[in-house]
């Protein structure tokens, strides 16, 4: 589990970017960090992984031992041992597209094995067969051998959970990880992440609310460096207006858009 | 009409002008005189008559020295790889530390202002003549050309890639060997193989100053008026560089068929 | 492709490895056929101490002392001046001559080609040595040179920038009844513009630094001042002058790399 405590971080010209961010995450639960451009999500994740220091606040996550360890305070060493156990996906570009798609599983327990056996001797066949198994599981076995330059975009974002989950993490973050696709991919994305959140706590970033409302079990939503919201992930419009200000009219025709077809038939109906 | 076209002219006559007056000053200060051109046309077809035919016996005795160049270039293009591959990692900014950078950045392009032939005479002082001075030059060469631009490739990779690797846990190392080799690895047997080729000429070059091989035996011959011996010697040198060449280029086509491959 | 079974790590490792061997093998013999002892730099590093404690502190007072170091300076810049732009201006024509949209008759531009290619494998060591004995030695012969290893060298280059123009421009100014000399000015000249004089500009980058390498053989310019204040052992001159060097081929290399800049 993954527990974050009023973390705040100000710019040193003295804008304040969070603002005691605090709330945790638990396992089984999947939970969507919504909110516009600017207001705080994608720091708040790097946060979560010590890609970024908070100035202030802890950032509580369980290693392998169960304990709770305070990321934003640890060393370097530490530090890396931490990270081993968290699982992050990005927008694009996570995976090295010159190596295989095996190779690029086996990355992900780069943290875990000793570093000099890495670099001059590389993976053992052990390694090799049990990324084989994660990738039989997420269903891309055929595409072991392949370059990873050659996948289609929803393929490689499949192959970064896929090295996610082969850390063995004990949190799972994704930083708007189906923004880049396209909506059909999108969805499959979801709905491989979602059955995820039953090994292992997942907080994602999002710009989709209609996906958050579809696959996330909670919301939390950031305005301005604060929380404003945490809850259940269906959101009405006034709640909509609240965390996205102008951005309401095009969010609200996405999930309106089934009623107000149902209006224009209604009303064709009614004109025949 | 006509008055329009002329001005429209203007700058082109200007520039022309300028450009006949930079000429004509920068001949004076080297010297130039045209009478000398022309006698020495003429003293330069006479000699060139003088070097048929090639003298063949020696060609049996130039076979070593060409070796010998073949391999200052090969080992200088070698060395100078690995090391540049060094200075290019310690040289981008998105992997090294911002002092680290700008110090191998300097160092890179303290290189690319001197002379090859300057770092050599400072070698041979250094270390006396011998096989040294020539390769350690030519590798100094490479980091120059392949440290910019590999660092340059290297700086052009994504953050995020890097980002994600240390998402992972990977160490510095860790990162470098399994993010950064694998992307710019095609570039730098790409810039290799060009290198390979630059160094064959350079190799040529060094050899008369004192690096020895193929360019040493050239440089004497001419100076002890054997012309026909030098022919011999150049007659060499151009096969070398010529076989480089087309090797180099194969090379280069086969590693872009592969890539297109995968 | 392949049964994912067949990639072993382990398989990859040996392979690597191998590699690996017959890379160190070939190094070492290669090392060995020439007497050459890496670990040597370092035994012998003192050396190079050594002559970096001579070297310094360099004698800037040459710089001011030496009435002809102005001279010298200028000398080396109109050295790379004239070859870069007489050389560059024998590499356009040529390079119209043998490229394919430009000159039609093939065999003058296969001859052309076979100049050019000739010209660019003679190395300017030889080039140099036979102006040297026509002209004797001095900056007159550096010119020379410069201006025949430049036609070697963008010859090529220019004639491959002609090939690569696109096409379509050309053939609609020929549809419209033009001639080919027409069709020359008015859609290729405006294409290859840009890129020539980037590539002059960067000429005039190389050829500086060829310059001060020429003086090494009787070039002339501040090449040969160094050369000289080495031969005689006054190290803490020839420091000086290098230093110079560095500042005038970075000035000259910034220079070139703005106005390309202003180019693209």
């Amino acid at each position: 589990m993954i527990e974050v405590k009023n973390i705040c971080k100000t710019l040193p010209n003295g804008k304040q970017l969070l603002k005691d961010i605090s709330f945790s995450v638990k396992q089984g639960e999947f939970v969507g960090i919504l909110g516009s451009s600017g207001a705080g999500k994608t720091l708040t994740l790097r946060c979560l992984n010590g890609l970024l220091k908070p100035d202030s606040g802890e950032v509580l996550v369980s290693n392998s031992n169960g304990e709770m360890q305070n990321i934003s305070t640890l060393n370097k060493k530490n530090l890396r041992i931490a990270r081993s156990k968290i699982g992050v996906i990005f927008q694009g570009y996570n995976l090295v597209k010159r190596l295989s798609v095996l190779e690029n599983i086996m990355i992900g327990k780069l943290g875990q094995i000793n570093p000099w056996r890495s670099i001059f001797y590389g993976f053992t066949d052990a390694e090799a067969a049990a990324a084989m198994e994660v990738l039989e599981r997420f269903k891309m076995a055929h595409l072991a051998n392949n370059p990873t330059g050659s996948l289609s975009g929803g393929e490689m974002q499949r192959v970064a959970i896929a090295r996610a989950m082969f850390q063995e993490p004990q949190v799972l973050l994704a930083d708007e990880p189906i923004s880049n696709l396209d909506p059909g991919n999108a969805q499959m994305i979801m709905e491989l992440i979602a059955p995820l959140a039953a090994t292992v706590p997942v907080i994602g970033v999002f710009h989709q609310p209609e996906m958050t409302a579809k696959y996330c079990t909670r919301v939390i939503a950031l305005k301005e460096g604060r929380i404003i919201y945490d809850g259940k992930p269906e959101l009405n419009n006034a709640q909509l207006n609240e965390i996205y200000g102008e951005e309401l009219q095009k969010v609200i025709t996405k999930i309106a858009e089934p009623e107000l077809n149902a209006l224009n038939t209604t009303n064709a109906n009614e004109a025949i | 009409m006509k008055q329009f076209s002329i001005k429209r002219y203007y700058p082109i006559i200007v520039g022309l002008i300028v450009f006949a007056a930079l000429s004509w000053g920068a001949a004076i200060s080297c010297q130039i005189e045209w009478t000398g051109l022309f006698e020495g046309i003429g003293k330069g077809m006479f000699f060139l008559k003088n070097l048929f035919p090639p003298d063949w016996e020696a060609f049996p005795e130039m076979l070593q020295p060409a070796l010998d160049s073949l391999i200052l270039a090969f080992l200088g293009t070698f060395f100078g790889t690995l090391m540049a591959v060094v200075f290019a990692v310690l040289g981008a900014a998105n992997i090294a530390h911002p002092i680290v950078r700008t110090i191998s950045r300097f160092l890179i392009g303290l290189e690319r202002s001197l002379p090859e032939l300057f770092i050599l005479l400072f070698l041979i002082a250094a270390f006396g003549l011998g096989s040294m001075p020539g390769i350690i030059c030519l590798s100094l060469g490479c980091i120059g050309m392949l440290g910019k631009l590999l660092a340059d490739a290297i700086e052009e990779i994504d953050s995020v890639l890097i980002q994600s690797l240390t998402a992972v846990g990977a160490n510095k190392l860790q990162i470098i060997v399994f993010g950064i080799f694998p992307e710019i690895l095609p570039k730098l047997l790409a810039y290799s193989l060009f290198r390979l080729e630059i160094n064959i000429r350079l190799s040529v070059i060094l050899g008369a100053v004192g690096a020895g091989g193929i360019g040493y035996e050239l440089d004497y011959a001419f100076s002890m008026l054997q012309y026909h011996r030098a022919f011999s010697a150049l007659l060499v040198v151009l096969v070398l560089i010529f076989g480089i060449e087309k090797l180099s280029a194969y090379l280069r086509n086969m590693l872009n068929i592969k890539a297109n491959l995968k | 492709m392949k049964n994912p079974a067949t990639i072993l790590p382990s398989a990859q490792y040996k392979r690597k490895a191998t590699i690996f061997s017959v890379l160190s093998i070939i190094v070492i013999g290669c090392c060995w056929f020439v007497e050459f002892n890496p670990f040597g730099f370092f035994s012998e590093f003192h050396f190079v101490q050594d002559l970096l404690s001579e070297m310094f502190p360099p004698n800037f007072e040459i710089i001011w002392d030496d009435n002809s170091m102005a001279m010298s300076i200028l000398q080396t810049l109109s050295m790379a001046f004239l070859g870069t732009f007489y050389g560059g201006f024998v590499a356009i024509i040529l390079s119209f001559l043998s490229a394919t949209p430009t000159m039609p008759i093939v065999w003058i531009r296969n001859l052309t080609k076979f100049m050019l290619s000739l010209i660019r494998v003679i190395p300017s060591l030889v080039i140099i040595l036979i102006f040297v004995i026509a002209v004797g030695p001095g900056a007159f012969a550096g010119v020379l040179t410069l201006v025949i290893t430049t036609i070697g060298t963008f010859g090529k280059l220019f004639t491959e920038t002609i090939d690569n123009t696109e096409n379509p421009a050309g053939e609609a100014i020929f549809s419209v009844g033009s001639n080919r000399v027409q069709m020359i000015k008015y859609s290729i000249v405006p294409q290859i513009l840009p890129s020539f004089i980037s590539n002059l500009l960067y000429a005039f980058d190389i050829n500086m630094r060829a310059a001060i390498g020429l003086g090494i053989f009787g070039g002339g310019g501040i090449g040969y001042k160094l050369h000289m204040a080495m031969r005689v052992l006054h190290y803490k001159d020839a420091t000086a002058l290098i230093a110079l060097i560095i500042v005038l081929v970075t000035i000259v290399e910034k220079i070139s790399n703005t106005l390309r800049k202003r180019i693209i």
